[in-house]
């Protein structure tokens, strides 16, 4: 009767899961984020109101999708995020909230536990006071980083950590990892990717490491290194964005993913469904492989 | 058979990609794979569950909409309300007097 716990078969094309970028308010303005450029009252005044993104959300449930990830900006910010939340859980997503953890206190914990999400993932982009608050620009957010990881790990919530390197915390990145290795049950991730930002500064890239740096980093720690190694030996693979997953941004637009929001299509006068089975696939993608290009072009036409 | 179920509200059924699924709300999910798949009949069982039906008027109801045995169905109610004891998906909510 219950057959187990997988879905036996999903089509190619069928939206399982969602980042959504619920807003791109953040109480923090870290120096490689490119959300922050429209952290201003006048950006923020056009994000998605409530009952828009609980409409749009119950288009999402009916079309199917299951994995939702609400994101930002940070989500907390957004002064109605628990009636988002819980509205996603009573539709029954399995949620991952992206946070940088400093609005979590106490309370905003319990209310979690209360209807668990199916992760937390929190930036530790440093382990010590000065490094952290660099990344940031706030001032005592690395205290209030560590205070909601120890009050998400009290209630046993599911919790990632993860930090981006970057040329000024690339001496605590080893130290963060190993930090966040003993901890019982949390997962970590490092990300090397610097975006530009959402109107096109190329500013973040700046604080990149060079591919030296990175691979000596990488070299340093016996799983990042065979994680590189395994990256660097995987031939590369055509984009599958847009196929099983979908991004939405702050204002309603779906996109094929966080990273190309070359073109969108508007929820706020749309459906769900439409967006993702008529428009998605006609978005553009430059890692996409090309349908069934012919090697030789005829360069003429013959009568 | 006279027995009254109903379903736990802190689960949440939902239609994935034609699957019937059943998602707890209030448990941690370690894993996205931890949800319930159900067949097409434990699916249409479940959705009877109602908190008012007894098990003997589920099975009446099925053996007029569906081509099974009895003895048949009422082996596969038994094995479903076992499952969805053991996770917790449904609760005894009376007897029939």
């Amino acid at each position: 009767m219950i057959i187990g716990n997988r879905l036996p078969s999903i089509p190619e094309r069928y939206p399982l899961c969602c980042q959504w970028e619920i807003t791109c308010r953040c109480n923090l303005r870290c120096i490689m984020c490119y959300t922050d450029c429209f952290n201003r009252p006048e950006q923020i005044r056009n994000e998605l109101t409530t009952e828009a993104i609980l409409r749009i959300m119950d288009e999402l449930a009916d079309a199917g999708c299951i994995e939702l990830a609400l994101t930002g900006g940070e989500p907390l910010a957004r002064p109605d995020f628990f009636e988002i939340y819980e509205h996603a859980k009573a539709r029954g997503f399995l949620v991952t909230l992206l946070t940088n953890g400093t609005l979590i206190t106490e309370a905003v914990a319990d209310r979690l536990a209360a209807l668990p999400p199916h992760r937390v993932e929190v930036s530790l982009h440093g382990i010590t006071e000065r490094t952290f608050d660099l990344v940031t620009q706030g001032s005592g957010s690395f205290a209030r980083c560590m205070r909601a990881i120890g009050l998400l790990r009290d209630r046993k919530l599911p919790l990632l950590l993860k930090t981006t390197a970057m040329t000024v915390n690339k001496a605590e990145v080893l130290a963060i990892k190993r930090y966040v290795n003993g901890l019982e049950g949390v997962w970590y991730t490092l990300g090397e990717e610097m975006r530009p930002t959402l109107e096109g500064s190329d500013a973040p890239g700046l604080l990149a490491l060079s591919d030296e740096e990175l691979q000596d980093l990488n070299r340093q720690d016996g799983e990042l290194w065979t994680e590189a190694c395994r990256n660097q030996a995987r031939p590369p693979q055509p984009c599958r964005s847009g196929d099983r997953s979908c991004h939405i941004d702050a204002y309603g637009q779906l996109q094929l993913c966080s990273g190309n929001r070359r073109r969108g299509y508007d929820l706020r006068h749309g459906s769900f469904k439409d967006g993702f089975y008529q428009h998605l696939p006609t978005f553009p993608c430059p890692a996409k492989a090309e349908p069934n290009e012919a090697l030789i072009q005829p360069s003429g036409r013959h009568a | 058979m006279d027995r009254i179920y109903a379903k736990n509200h802190d689960f949440v059924q939902r239609e994935v990609a034609g699957e019937c699924i059943l998602i707890p709300v209030r448990r941690q999910l370690t894993d996205v794979n931890s949800l319930y798949v159900l067949n097409e009949t434990g699916a249409a069982l479940w959705r009877r569950f109602d908190g008012k039906k007894t098990l003997h008027d589920i099975i009446l109801e099925f053996l007029n909409e569906f081509d099974v045995t009895q003895a048949q169905l009422e082996k596969d109610v038994a094995s479903l309300i076992e499952d969805l004891l053991s996770i917790h998906a449904i609760q005894e909510a009376g007897q029939a007097q």
